[in-house]
């Protein structure tokens, strides 16, 4: 890898989803010069292309109630929700439907008499939700993008942020198919890498690799979360089968082997996960019970998310069946950074997250509103950083000790290659009763696991070319996700909304109405309690 | 398995799959100037590339297995 570019810019976005393209274009509208990075295609990769639900809004002219839809956020998150996000995201989650929709994202139209919009009684929501088409969503944000003059930079993966006097000053990365590094020299950075879990083979989406926020920590970022985990459950015959997603979310019944109906939803823990665990399974998606107009539901938005697949497949629910589910550790709430404001700055000067990569402590409902809000004051907090900050400088010493940790595993000759660790931190991870039903005698275990793994495995990756060389480095996210995800289960002695532990089975009020943080210090990582605001306790604790 | 076959015959190297794939499972390759499957323990099956074929060049198959954790390699 001898060749070298350099890219001068005031803002630079990693990761061209949801977050990062609206942190792009909002900051580009404010004048700045924005650059767009992303390790695949923008507009086409992520988990936004993915989704294929809906996206909700608060609109109090619809008759939303304020209150209520706070109350059922702040309850479903077991009181942990941040609850200044959680108002931000109410508030502006209309406001960012409209921004979406100017922008020419679809919101298709199921049901003439519906409109735009799902009524909220049928969505069994204090607020209502507009349709989204599954992949419908990226591609207008990419035109919209290119159309302010956002710089794209397509399939380049981002290894390492570069760092001056504490602040961050860009970052490194090489193309997927030439031999170059590309070397990014940024006033602001940006982190908008989506989410970080594992997930089975087969799962609807990749391994979400925490690229940003493992850089973040490496430059010793503050973290929060790895303590909640939630299942997507998927068909057990064709797991990567999005149709039985978007079935399953409208129709919720699942039964046991014996047809005992399992009680389903935010509200009750790992409910489906338990019925397995106690040897229930197999487990059924049970379409038999539901009503004709249940049934013509789950076919609409079928044929808005996955029509080719269920085709293919032979699924048609208005033929109802069971359908036999698998599920494991899916995590939607992967570590994310912490924000130091509500601009989206972390603890880091210099860096910016947005999106799943920031967290805001389950304040949100959906991942795409809160995307879209996150990045709109993301580019707001960026733009103000820039305004202040000096000259860039960058020190030639930095660069090359960033390149170097690039360039190692494709300069090693022999070692380990990432595909096979990769597949082994997943076979330790994924099973349900690793981080779904916990127990610390497990977490534990699986924790000796992926030491070894870093220890071992991870100094010793090799790649023979530039594709071989990203999945190296994802591995060694996700390695480093993996043990930050064990240790902050281990950390919380409790069970509490999406963690549940069978050797701490009650609820620690107030001891445990706390957010776990997490960095690096002195090389180890570092845990500990942030309590939650006195004022946000529940009701029965406030004295 | 997961993406099964590129038809060469009907591929027009149009290159619009390789964008879809966002674990770079394609390539053009160089000689032919058509796709190709150059990465295939990185597909995830969804169906992108095929989706998104102009002319229908592409299988991806709604199966997948997880591979057997046999040993080193």
């Amino acid at each position: 890898m001898s060749k070298e570019t350099f890219v001068e810019t005031d803002v630079l976005v990693l990761g061209g989803g949801i977050a990062g393209c609206t942190t792009a274009i909002k900051a580009r509208e404010q004048g700045l010069d924005v650059t767009l990075v992303d390790k695949a295609y923008v507009g086409k990769s992520g988990t936004t292309a993915a989704a294929g639900m809906r996206f909700s809004v608060f609109n109090p002219d619809f008759g939303d109630d304020y209150d209520e839809t706070f109350k059922m956020i702040t309850e479903g998150s077991g009181y942990l929700n941040d609850r200044v996000w959680t108002e931000i995201c109410i508030k502006e989650s209309w406001a960012a439907y409209e921004t979406l929709a100017s922008w020419g994202v679809e919101f298709p139209v199921e049901n003439e008499a519906e409109g735009v919009f799902v009524p909220k009684h049928k969505v069994d929501s204090p607020f209502a939700s507009a349709r989204i088409k599954r992949r419908g969503v990226p591609p207008p944000l990419r035109r919209q993008a290119e159309k302010v003059g956002v710089k794209i930079m397509d399939r380049v993966t981002v290894t390492d942020l570069l760092m001056q006097d504490g602040r961050v000053v860009g970052a490194v990365g090489f193309p997927l198919t030439d031999v170059e590094s590309i070397v990014y020299k940024a006033k602001a950075t940006v982190i908008c890498t989506g989410s970080w879990s594992l997930r089975p083979v087969g799962a609807e989406t990749h391994n979400m690799t925490g690229d940003g926020q493992a850089m973040a920590y490496r430059v010793g970022a503050e973290l929060t979360g790895g303590d909640m985990h939630s299942s997507h459950h998927g068909s057990a015959d064709y797991p990567s089968w999005r149709g039985g997603r978007a079935a399953r979310a409208i129709y919720r019944r699942f039964v046991d082997a014996e047809g005992r109906v399992i009680p389903y939803g935010y509200e009750v823990g790992p409910a489906v996960d338990l019925a397995f665990h106690e040897g229930r399974g197999p487990i059924y998606h049970d379409l038999d019970a539901a009503t004709d107009e249940e049934i013509e539901r789950v076919w609409q938005r079928q044929q808005n998310s996955d029509g080719m697949e269920s085709a293919r497949i032979g699924f048609d629910p208005r033929k109802r069946g069971k359908y036999r589910i698998s599920g494991g550790q899916d995590c939607a709430v992967g570590a994310g950074l912490w924000p130091a404001d509500t601009n989206c700055a972390t603890t880091v000067p210099g860096l910016f997250a947005a999106g799943d990569a920031l967290s805001i402590r389950s304040a949100a409902f959906g991942g795409l509103p809160s995307g879209t809000i996150m990045g709109t004051r993301a580019a707001m907090g960026a733009a103000e950083y820039v305004s202040r900050v000096g000259r860039l400088v960058v020190d030639e010493a930095e660069i090359a000790r960033v390149k170097k940790i690039m360039l190692e595993p494709i300069e090693r000759r022999s070692g380990f290659s990432p595909n096979w660790v990769t597949q082994l931190l997943v076979n330790t991870m994924v099973p349900y009763y690793v981080l779904l039903i916990q127990h610390g005698d497990r977490l534990q275990a699986a924790l000796t696991m992926v030491e070894f793994f870093r220890d071992h495995f991870v100094p010793k990756l090799y790649a023979t070319d530039p594709h071989e060389l990203r999945l190296a480095h994802e591995t060694k996210n996700m390695v480093l996700g993996a043990e930050l995800a064990l240790r902050a289960c281990l950390f919380r002695t409790e069970t509490r909304g999406a963690h549940f532990r069978e050797d701490y089975p009650e609820t620690k009020n107030p001891e445990w109405l706390a957010w776990i943080k997490i960095k690096q210090e002195n090389g180890k990582m570092k845990l500990w309690k942030h309590p939650i605001p006195k004022e946000w306790w529940p009701p029965e604790f406030q004295t | 398995m997961t993406i099964e076959r590129i038809d060469p015959e009907l591929c027009n190297g149009c290159g619009i799959c390789v964008n879809s794939c966002a674990t770079d499972v394609i390539r053009i390759d160089e000689k032919t100037n058509k796709a190709v499957i150059r990465y295939p323990d990185d597909c995830n099956c969804c169906d992108y590339c095929e989706l998104d074929c102009p002319v229908n060049a592409i299988y991806v198959s709604p199966e997948r297995h997880s591979p057997l954790m046999v040993g080193w390699r």
